[in-house]
């Protein structure tokens, strides 16, 4: 299982178990992220995102398993490298300035680590602050710097560490819509320049699936689901997956009959034909997952609108049918208003609830 | 319209514990200084040319000096050994490590005479007598095992408070080492507390009285508080009046040289801006021969500083004169049973009546501050309070004493005053702690459910302040029982107090008398300590377990 060291990840976990408080937070996982990819890490507070980090980063040791980083093993439970002599960088979700030192100070304090001269150092954050727009905050102290700029400063810490690796703890759980956007976009600007691989820790899907380039989806310490956005968010191993990667609405049918690349589905008394990924045989209920934009108002299917919401691009439609309540999103005003009898039609579902659905799938509760 | 009622409410409170603080502290001083000026005129120039103020005052500062240089250091360096190193049994070491102020100061500096002095228990024992522990060098090392617990406390507190885990991860994941972590970032983010806790155990062994008493005195050092106490109660001449009252008018205003500059840098600084985030627990040095070192230190620390003299004061308490064997072949409890007569039980009773009293009026007299403070009349009020902490026991003393002494003299009454005004801070600091960790949302949400002032304060409140209630009481009750500072200089036929009988039976020579008799007043406190201590335990658990899960923190307004 374990592979050659030699391959060009930036980092990999392999079977990793994390105990502190006699609670095990990360519990048998492993992974890999290559060089200039972002692995995202999502699940709800508690579910370990910030306990892999903190073993990555070097603040925690393993209880068992391995952390390689650049064929490197760093960690083991016998033997943990500290944070310092590890090649990484971290942004953190509490931004963790210093309050005894300015802007330029704090991002040229990992410079001065690697033994680089007062001047010399201070010259280099200012371009690392210029680079991200906030020069003119150099000599600020953290109190005097709004939150949006305290992140930033924080990236430039990052930054200024020119490490392989950068993990990213939540780093917009703190900011507003508005601020979270540029510092998402400056994100994406700086990682495209650097080449070095990140681990982004967060709890909003929208976030994950917009940035990374695969997301692991991470439950009470397990990891679920490893997979590309798309792939997580079409194919979820579970119900649980498919609810935490974005809105979703289960219908329960019978599957009628299965052929290459659809099924027909017995939807109380009549029978459709979609289009279904994943892998279906007939004669059985099963729950059916339908996203947002698989399924469009009008069409041979019966059932009343229960609630619409204006979204402002989209408007929000719930349907109440025989088989099932069903979110459906489409753009513009509404069209219909609560209580109508509407027709309704699908294009797209993904069977839930099976184990193996998904060959990427690495465990399931 | 229900806000003026309330307004009015509020001013007159203030006014009111305004003026239990102008006749507590304030008229006092003043009086202290008017009766220095006046009785003084013609004496002073005598006072200050005789030997004895010169001399007690250079020993006061060098020995604040002394002990401040070496308890903030060893304070700090416990704190960061506890909090950010793996040393084994770690939440037992921080509760020992506050032994030493639970052992009454008079009793643990006796006790040091009985360990370490010459027919001692280690001259007895092992023949490693240590004769200077009779004079500067142990008051000095007393002073220092009683401090340490203080200087820890208040950097384990900045640790908390200031340290924030991640501000040292974020250090050690830019490149820096465990030892520049401590140099660059921990250190810098501590120099408030340390500054504070530098303060502090200056002013306190400026004012400290029992140890330099019992230490000093029989080997002819002295210090200002000692003067007084020989001044006032051995001295009959005018001039020995008029040197003890100058010294205690001399004292406040050494205090106030120190801690009123010191507040001015400090508080700004102390003031705690950011809560400590719950993102989980410090940086912890991994399993290490670090850790062994370092509870190998606290465990010779422990047991040179407490527990070596507490079995050396036991072991004198057993035996039945000086020179016989300390063997148990001649354990006896005839030293005890001759002190439990009537004199002391009389004495035992006023000191617990006495605790009872003042600790139950100091819990409302703090808490009135702490809710009074939040209104914009009652903050100037509570940094009067704050300030009487640092306000000298013996200058206290004196000045209650010339300003009511004529009336009630000699009566425990003045004796309760005296803890009453010496002791608001001690009340006063929890309970406002406590109200300031109080979210705000908290009292709102009850009010906009429709809860009355009171009626919030009753239902959502007093269940989170309840542990701070009673750790404020706790500690008035103990302070307040150990006390002999001000009670030795207020006591008068009828009103001593069990300190003050075993501190004159010291004066007297019985030994193994005033062994038993510091045993009894040592155990005395764990009458109502434990099961206080253990209700605060109780109160605390079920809020621990809440605070285990990540809170979401408001973000920081831009």
């Amino acid at each position: 299982m374990p592979a050659d060291p030699s391959t060009g990840d930036v980092l990999e976990v392999r079977h990793l178990t994390v105990e502190y408080d006699g609670v095990t937070a990360v519990d048998d996982v492993s992974l890999r992220v290559a060089r200039s990819e972002v692995l995202a890490l999502l699940g709800p507070s508690g579910s370990g995102k910030s306990t892999l980090l903190h073993a990555v980063a070097g603040f925690l040791a393993p209880t068992s398993g391995e952390i390689w980083l650049k064929s490197r093993r760093v960690a083991t439970r016998e033997r943990a490298e500290p944070p310092e002599r590890r090649d990484v960088a971290v942004v953190f979700q509490s931004y963790a300035l210093w309050p005894h030192l300015s802007a330029v100070d704090t991002v040229a304090y990992p410079i001065r680590r690697r033994g680089g001269g007062r001047r010399t150092a201070r010259a280099e954050a200012l371009d690392i602050l210029d680079r991200l727009r906030i020069a003119h905050l150099a000599d600020r102290r953290p109190a005097e710097l709004s939150g949006g700029e305290q992140q930033r400063v924080g990236l430039a810490r990052a930054l200024a560490r020119h490490a392989s690796l950068y993990l990213f703890d939540e780093p917009t759980a703190h900011l507003d819509t508005h601020v979270r956007g540029v510092f998402l976009d400056e994100l994406v600007v700086r990682r495209e320049a650097s080449g070095a691989g990140g681990v982004y820790a967060t709890h909003d899907a929208e976030e994950a699936l917009g940035l990374a380039d695969r997301v692991a989806l991470l439950n009470s310490g397990r990891l679920v689901q490893l997979g590309t956005p798309q792939q997580v968010y079409a194919e979820p191993v579970d119900l649980w997956a498919a609810r935490l990667t974005g809105p979703a609405s289960v219908l329960t049918v019978t599957v009628v009959g299965a052929r290459d690349g659809g099924a027909s589905l017995d939807f109380d008394g009549r029978v459709f034909d979609v289009e279904s990924t994943g892998e279906t045989s007939g004669g059985e209920a099963v729950p059916l997952l339908v996203r947002p934009g698989w399924a469009r108002l009008g069409g041979e299917l019966q059932g009343r609108l229960l609630a619409v919401r204006f979204r402002g691009p989209h408007s929000d439609y719930v349907v109440d049918t025989a088989v099932g309540n069903l979110l459906i999103r489409e753009p513009g005003p509404p069209r219909y208003a609560a209580g109508a009898d509407v027709g309704w039609t699908l294009s797209r579902t993904w069977p839930l609830g099976r184990p193996g659905a998904d060959a990427r799938s690495l465990a399931k509760l | 319209m229900a806000s003026r009622p309330a307004g009015l409410g509020r001013r007159s409170g203030v006014l009111a514990v305004g003026v239990v603080i102008a006749l507590l502290v304030v008229f006092p001083v003043i009086r202290l200084g008017y009766v220095v000026w006046t009785e003084g005129s013609g004496h002073l120039d005598e006072v200050f040319g005789g030997p004895g103020l010169g001399e007690a005052v250079t020993n006061t500062l060098l020995l604040a000096v002394a002990v401040t240089a070496v308890a903030v250091p060893l304070g700090a360096a416990v704190a960061l050994g506890l909090r950010r190193t793996d040393v084994p049994g770690r939440r037992w070491w921080r509760f020992s490590m506050l032994l030493p102020v639970l052992v009454p100061q008079f009793v643990l500096g006796y006790s040091w005479t009985q360990a370490y002095a010459r027919a001692g228990f280690t001259d007895t024992v092992f023949g490693l007598p240590w004769p200077s522990v009779l004079g500067p060098w142990g008051v000095w090392a007393v002073l220092v095992v009683n401090t340490v617990p203080l200087t820890y406390l208040l950097t384990a507190v900045g640790l908390a408070t200031r340290a924030e885990p991640d501000l040292e991860r974020a250090a050690r994941a830019s490149g820096a080492g465990a030892a520049a972590v401590l140099r660059e970032v921990t250190l810098p983010l501590l120099r408030p507390s340390l500054a504070a806790a530098s303060v502090l155990s200056f002013v306190l062994t400026l004012e400290s009285f029992a140890i330099p008493q019992v230490m000093g005195t029989p080997a002819g050092f002295s210090t200002v508080t000692t003067t007084i106490y020989r001044d006032l109660s051995l001295g009959s001449d005018p001039l020995s009046f008029v040197e003890a009252i100058t010294l205690a008018l001399l004292l406040v205003a050494i205090t106030v040289l120190v801690v009123v500059p010191a507040d001015l840098w400090l508080g700004p600084r102390l003031r705690v801006n950011r809560v400590a985030d719950s993102a989980g627990a410090p940086i912890v040095t991994p399993r290490g021969a670090a850790g062994r070192w370092i509870a190998g230190g606290l465990g010779v620390y422990l047991l040179l500083g407490v527990i070596v003299p507490l079995v050396a004061l036991v072991t004198t308490a057993m035996t039945p004169a000086v020179g016989v064997s300390r063997s148990p072949a001649n354990w006896t409890l005839d030293n005890f049973a001759a002190v439990v007569n009537s004199r002391t039980t009389d004495a035992l009773a006023r000191s617990a009546l006495l605790a009872l009293i003042a600790a139950t009026l100091l819990t409302l007299l703090g808490g009135c501050v702490a809710v009074l403070e939040r209104g914009r009349a009652g903050r100037a009020m509570a940094s009067l309070v704050t300030l009487t902490l640092v306000l000298p026991g013996s200058t206290l003393a004196v000045a209650l004493l010339i300003a009511y002494g004529r009336w009630i003299g000699g009566t425990l009454t003045l004796i309760l005053l005296a803890y009453l005004a010496k002791l608001w801070a001690f009340a006063h600091r929890p309970i406002s702690g406590a109200l300031d960790r109080l979210p705000p949302g908290e009292l709102q949400a009850a009010r906009a459910s429709g809860a009355g002032a009171l009626t919030a304060v009753r239902t959502v409140a007093l269940r989170p302040l309840a542990p701070a209630l009673l750790a404020a009481w706790l500690v008035c009750f103990v302070t307040a029982l150990h006390e002999v500072t001000m009670s030795s200089l207020l006591y008068g036929p009828g009103s001593e107090t069990l300190a003050v009988v075993v501190l004159n039976s010291a004066e007297l020579g019985r030994v193994g008398l005033t062994a038993a008799l510091s045993v009894l007043l040592t155990l005395v406190m764990l009458v109502p300590a434990l099961p206080a201590w253990l209700l605060i335990r109780w109160l605390r658990s079920p809020r621990r377990a809440c605070d285990a899960a990540p809170v979401g923190r408001l973000s920081h307004a831009g």
